[in-house]
């Protein structure tokens, strides 16, 4: 069953990880993750390559089991219960993988049966129309289309799925200005819904622009952690880009 | 729907898109259908001419002149097996073991005029049947279709999609074997149409019919869960290939070919001349009824001397040298039935040895379910064998009692008996042996077929828990 913001329990932080270690086989990727999303906020989560972004992802999808510490999805463990805490997340990956022998509208459809969300003809066109998918593609099969458009898709996927948790794997990479725009409107509509969202990123300007909070992970932790002005510019960039250098780096 | 009827849906979706499988699809459904055809069309063809011969042979037999019966004895019968119903769709050993015998006084002769001594095309290309196309080129198309399945949602993670949409790996797995056994008894669906409607012409029997059907469903159902629980273990699509391709040639090509090879090294068969020698020896041993020293003989002419109270053979109110006939015919009949359970039991050690190991190649034992119910099998021709030489030996003593009760009636240095008698001997008539009066023959492979889909399942269970990690 999707649990959807509405039936979701009434917990401050719809993500609590705590304490997480991982490793793939000698190499510690995650030491003592420390990490908390709120509903209603998005969290940015930067660092370099082989940081363990992805990996934070695969743990609160329950694609793995961690060495130590404990992760919670809207009061879910999702080693204990995948099923039961997937159904309260929507996942875009990276590397949008989607069924190149669909259509747009197609894909959409079979991926919310298989969630056991099915919409309706109306809610799938208004989700394609509001990621800015042109009409004209929705009945166009995915061989044909850009990686920016298929980034569109799968948004239009995960925010389809109206569930409580929304995470996100570089999710601007591939979409142009315009694009990225759309994208951050849609994250405003759904943060309004009161939907967390971790999104895990290079891209330190989209996460400036969006984010209510910026962790930097570096040593398989949160090295430094920034929260955006109510008031003034939202972040201070300057500060970002030395806390984004020094991440990770030896203390 | 539930999670594994959608994905299993969307397999289907998959193959109607795609030109390449659509179109090896249709070839082999084409190749079914073209081989049914034939197939029918060569055993009529085959079995008019049976019908031909023997009623020539017959009317030959019948329009001999006044004769000696021992010249009847040695000009003997041509005898025809009539082909199984269900041959057409398997042809089993027919093809090889012949369908005609020459019964005559004296020996016993081996089946002549098989196909594949005639056919030099049948030799170089074997036999297109619908068997052949299910056993052989069937699993090929299977593998095609499946190899990806999972495979291919691995290498563009769509799985990983897939299962954090909170479907489960058991789900991904029933649903692909479940899109891709439908896939498979589709395949099947135009040769199991063309036997369903053979049944209904009352030509085969619904039981065998049905039983044919069940095992050949089980074997597609068989590749198709090898195809989609490879490509679950495989990393990529073209690994799972590779490893299919290298089953399908070890168990369809290799081990069909080389049990047979070692099982005979197991059980080694006389050559045809050692047997010639060997019966020769034996024949030699019985002693001959011309030689007035021979003891055996001579032993027999003082019991049937004592039988009917008399003190030469000239005195006997029967021929003497037509009893003996009847005596050297008992002998020698015993010799060659002797020889050939020896060769039978042989044969039966071969196929033991090979029928185990069907354990390792299902091939044999869908081939072993499709020949018994074809009517086409070793057994089915042992016992063409048995009920000639039964026959045989009937009509060649009973001319040997013509000659042994009429001839001394007519005398003369060359009597002869009447034509008339000729159209008193029997005709042999083959009574096909229903292939489910010894169900005991099908229960090991059929035991087989279920087993292999047995631990297929065990095997999709272990894969489908696996299939999370596979995931990250």
């Amino acid at each position: 069953m999707t649990m959807t913001k509405n039936t979701m329990p009434a917990l401050s932080s719809a993500i609590a990880i705590e304490g997480l270690h991982h490793n793939y086989g000698a190499n510690a990727v995650l030491r003592g993750l420390d990490l908390t999303v709120r509903r209603g906020e998005i969290y940015a989560l930067l660092g370099g390559n082989g940081a363990g972004k992805s990996t934070t992802l695969s743990a609160l999808l329950g694609f793995l089991t961690p060495e130590a510490g404990t992760v919670r999805v809207c009061g879910i463990d999702p080693v204990a219960d995948p099923h039961a805490a997937r159904a309260t997340m929507a996942y875009v990956p990276e590397n949008v993988s989607l069924y190149e022998h669909l259509t747009a509208r197609e894909n959409i459809g079979y991926f919310l049966a298989l969630a056991g969300a099915e919409r309706g003809r109306d809610a799938i066109e208004s989700g394609l129309a509001a990621v800015g998918l042109a009409p004209e593609a929705w009945d166009k099969r995915l061989s044909g289309f850009s990686k920016g458009m298929r980034q569109k898709v799968a948004i239009a996927l995960a925010l389809a799925r109206d569930v409580p948790v929304l995470l996100l794997d570089e999710p601007t990479s591939g979409l142009d200005p315009r694009a990225v725009l759309e994208f951050n409107r849609l994250l405003d509509a759904a943060r309004e819904r009161e939907v967390a969202v971790l999104m895990v990123t290079h891209d330190i300007v989209s996460a400036v622009d969006i984010a209510d909070r910026i962790g930097f992970l570096g040593q398989g932790r949160i090295e430094d952690e920034r929260e955006a002005s109510a008031n003034g510019p939202r972040f201070d960039l300057n500060a970002l880009h030395d806390s984004y250098a020094h991440a990770g780096a030896p203390a | 729907m539930s999670a594994a009827g959608l994905i299993a849906r969307e397999e289907w979706r998959v193959l109607a898109r795609n030109r390449a499988g659509l179109i090896a699809s249709a070839l082999l459904v084409l190749l079914i259908l073209v081989a049914s055809f034939t197939s029918l069309e060569r055993r009529s063809a085959i079995e008019a001419d049976r019908e031909r011969y023997q009623a020539s042979t017959d009317e030959t037999f019948d329009e001999q002149p006044d004769r000696h019966p021992h010249r009847m004895v040695h000009y003997g019968q041509f005898v025809f097996r009539p082909i199984a119903p269900l041959a057409f769709f398997d042809a089993g050993v027919d093809s090889f073991t012949g369908n005609t015998i020459f019964l005559e006084g004296h020996r016993q002769n081996s089946a002549n005029f098989a196909e594949a001594r005639q056919s030099s095309l049948l030799l170089r290309f074997g036999q297109l049947t619908p068997a052949f196309v299910l056993q052989t080129l069937a699993p090929l198309l299977v593998i095609f279709l499946a190899f990806a399945s999972v495979a291919r949602e691995k290498e563009r993670a769509t799985l990983k999609l897939m299962l954090a949409q909170g479907v489960s790996g058991r789900s991904v797995i029933a649903g692909k074997l479940l899109g891709h056994g439908a896939i498979a008894l589709m395949i099947g669906l135009p040769a199991f149409a063309v036997l369903i409607t053979f049944a209904a012409t009352g030509a085969a029997g619904w039981g065998s019919v049905a039983l044919m059907i069940l095992g050949y469903a089980a074997w597609l159902l068989l590749w198709a869960a090898l195809g989609v629980l490879v490509s679950a273990l495989a990393g990529r699509p073209r690994d799972a290939l590779a490893i299919l391709i290298g089953l399908w040639m070890v168990v369809v090509i290799l081990l069909p070919r080389a049990l047979p090879e070692a099982a005979s090294a197991q059980e080694q068969l006389a050559t045809k001349i050692e047997t010639e020698i060997a019966l020769h020896r034996d024949l030699l041993e019985i002693g001959d009824s011309h030689d007035p020293d021979d003891p055996y003989f001579n032993d027999f002419k003082q019991e049937v001397l004592a039988e009917y109270g008399v003190d030469s053979v000239e005195e006997l109110p029967v021929q003497y040298a037509g009893l003996v006939s009847i005596e050297g015919e008992r002998l020698t009949t015993q010799i060659y039935a002797d020889a050939a359970e020896h060769q039978i039991a042989s044969e039966a050690k071969q196929n033991a040895f090979v029928h185990a190991f069907s354990v390792a190649s299902p091939l044999i034992a869908i081939r072993q379910v499709s020949m018994a119910l074809a009517g086409s099998d070793p057994a089915a021709h042992y016992d063409f064998l048995d009920q000639a030489e039964s026959f045989r030996y009937d009509f060649v003593q009973q001319l040997n009692r013509m000659q042994a009760e009429l001839l001394p009636g007519i005398g003369g240095d060359d009597p002869r008996i009447s034509a008339a008698y000729w159209q008193q001997v029997p005709r042999f008539t083959y009574q096909p042996r229903d292939p489910l009066a010894r169900p005991d023959s099908l229960v090991w492979p059929f035991a087989v077929l279920l087993g292999w889909l047995a631990a297929l399942g065990a095997l999709a269970i272990l894969v489908a828990r696996r299939i999370g990690r596979a995931a990250r």
